[in-house]
């Protein structure tokens, strides 16, 4: 599903942030990539929709390679990925049912299409009933399960979380996780960049260790080693 | 697929406007503002061509006809000179008609008045007063009157008029040029903070622009809310500029019209003559002037 192979990186002057990075993710697999600040971890996510292009390697998404993909494509390549960010990334002006409309919107699909789905997916985070609240208006919890709605509502293959529980306390962070396994569950490929201990050691699942731009542990079932 | 595309661009940008209506008016006001001055100075413009075409309209060539001269002739002369292609009118004024018009002209000055009292008789000579077809072809009219040979004629020297319309045209040339520096210069200041304005507005929302591309909007998805909404701010900006303009143009008249007594000044009609002109031209301006800013914003803030 994800390939990355020989991946390196270097950003000016030479802060090298991934350097020959190996590593396959097969469909439906739920990994967690953890590392200190700074690690590079970020950018593997950036290079993965798009906004970073290596210097090197070969990057293989779904079957496609995106190594040298063009402006034109990479809109393409997003709408095939869910992306979740630690600071939500939610229109502030849409309210979250136009937020998560919106993914649809870009896509063209049908008006009838989108009244159907939205609903959905938004009952399966439990926003159902404050779907019509602007971002402002509910919680840093509730942001975030919004913008997981947002990531799933064009059914992708991927799902990318970049430190999802970053910004929220624990008992929202668990809740997001569990969102997370369950859209696993349904089949979808998650990969989950985090530096939260607690949260990589009670999923029990295969965690990837990033250490200053080289991949230093890629356990089955691992555990947060650093 | 593209019509619908289309129809939520046209409701992405509305929504957008009405969601930021404080932004959205402040950059319509600034429009507006850039409008009302350009229609100001074309106002102003309007004006000064009115007056010195007005001033230019007044100049006349008179031909003063000797004291004794026959009145049959005074006419055959008259006829003469209307067949000249360069005269547009003649009129003749004879010595008894010139008489009450010289005191009406003179009414407030006594002396003059005493002097034509004590000499008792009428010292004033018979004239024709010629106006020309085309005040710049004034030249030709002269060189035209300067070959008639008529001994009736009493004086035929037109140097004054020359020197009084060389300093016309170079007051008239001179304001225009000062006027399309200023103009140009007025205009150019406007451009910038019509764009300026834009600009702005769109770098408020460069955040947004941001995550419309990591969800996968296209560029052309992103912009084009932008352009739609730079095409109705420049819409309601005429609009309301239409509806200032001719309330306040009606106010001014009067006063104008007493300035420049004497003087056809019609600014409300030059207006509504020329209104799909000058309308039509402002709106095609503030629309480019905000397509291209939004272009530039949009295109600086969506590399993501």
């Amino acid at each position: 599903m994800i390939k990355l192979v020989n991946i390196s990186k270097v950003y000016p002057p030479d802060i090298k942030a991934l350097h020959k990075v190996n590593l396959h993710i097969k469909p439906g697999e739920f990994v967690s990539i953890v590392g200190q600040s700074g690690t590079g971890k970020t950018t593997m996510i950036k290079l993965l929709i798009g906004e970073e292009k290596a210097d090197s390697g070969k990057i293989v998404v779904g079957g496609w390679d995106i190594t040298d993909i063009g402006p034109r494509e990479i809109p393409v390549l997003r709408r095939q990925i869910g992306v979740v960010f630690q600071d939500f990334k939610l229109l502030q002006k849409k309210t979250i049912f136009e937020n998560v409309c919106f993914a649809l919107q870009v896509c063209g699909e049908p008006q009838s299409k989108i009244l159907n789905i939205v609903p959905q997916v938004l009952k399966i985070v439990g926003l159902e009933k404050k779907m019509h609240r602007y971002p402002l208006q509910v919680s840093g919890g509730e942001q975030q399960r919004a913008v997981i709605a947002r990531a799933l509502v064009h059914r992708p293959k991927i799902l990318l979380a970049d430190e999802p529980t970053g910004n929220l306390d624990s008992i929202n962070a668990d809740e997001i996780i569990e969102i997370l396994q369950k859209i696993n569950k349904f089949g979808t490929t998650v990969l989950l960049v985090t530096h939260n201990r607690e949260v990589v050691n009670k999923l029990k699942k295969r965690v990837v260790t990033i250490e200053n731009g080289l991949v230093v542990g890629d356990q089955a079932v691992g555990k947060y080693m650093l | 697929m593209f019509l619908l595309s289309f129809f939520r661009v046209i409701k992405f940008s509305l929504q957008d406007m009405a969601r930021n209506v404080w932004l959205s008016l402040i950059t319509v006001i600034i429009i507006v503002l850039a409008l009302f001055s350009v229609n100001l100075l074309l106002a102003v413009k309007v004006l000064s061509s009115a007056t010195v075409s007005a001033v230019k309209e007044k100049i006349d060539v008179t031909l003063y006809i000797k004291n004794d001269a026959p009145e049959s002739r005074i006419i055959a002369l008259k006829s003469q000179l209307t067949n000249l292609d360069s005269v547009k009118q003649i009129d003749y004024i004879s010595k008894q008609a010139a008489l009450p018009i010289f005191q009406e002209k003179n009414q407030n000055k006594p002396e003059i008045l005493q002097a034509l009292l004590e000499l008792g008789k009428n010292p004033l000579s018979p004239s024709l007063i010629l106006k020309p077809k085309d005040i710049d072809n004034y030249d030709s009219l002269i060189a035209s009157l300067n070959k008639i040979d008529n001994d009736i004629i009493e004086s035929k020297n037109f140097d004054d008029y020359k020197n009084m319309l060389a300093k016309i045209n170079s007051i008239t040339g001179k304001a225009n040029e000062a006027g399309l520096f200023v103009s140009s210069l007025f205009v150019l200041i406007t451009i910038l903070v019509v764009y300026n304005a834009v600009r702005v507005a769109i770098y408020t929302h460069r955040r947004e622009i941001g995550i419309m591309k990591l969800v996968g909007a296209s560029t052309w998805f992103i912009r084009a809310p932008y352009l739609v909404s730079a095409m109705i701010y420049a819409l309601i900006g005429v609009v309301a500029i239409i509806v200032l303009l001719y309330p306040f143009l009606s106010l001014i008249q009067p006063y104008l019209a007493t300035f420049f007594s004497g003087f056809e000044v019609d600014l409300v009609g030059y207006f509504k003559s020329n209104f799909l002109l000058i309308f039509g031209l402002e709106f095609l301006a503030a629309t480019l002037v905000n397509v291209l800013a939004s272009l530039v914003a949009v295109g600086k803030y969506s590399k993501v």
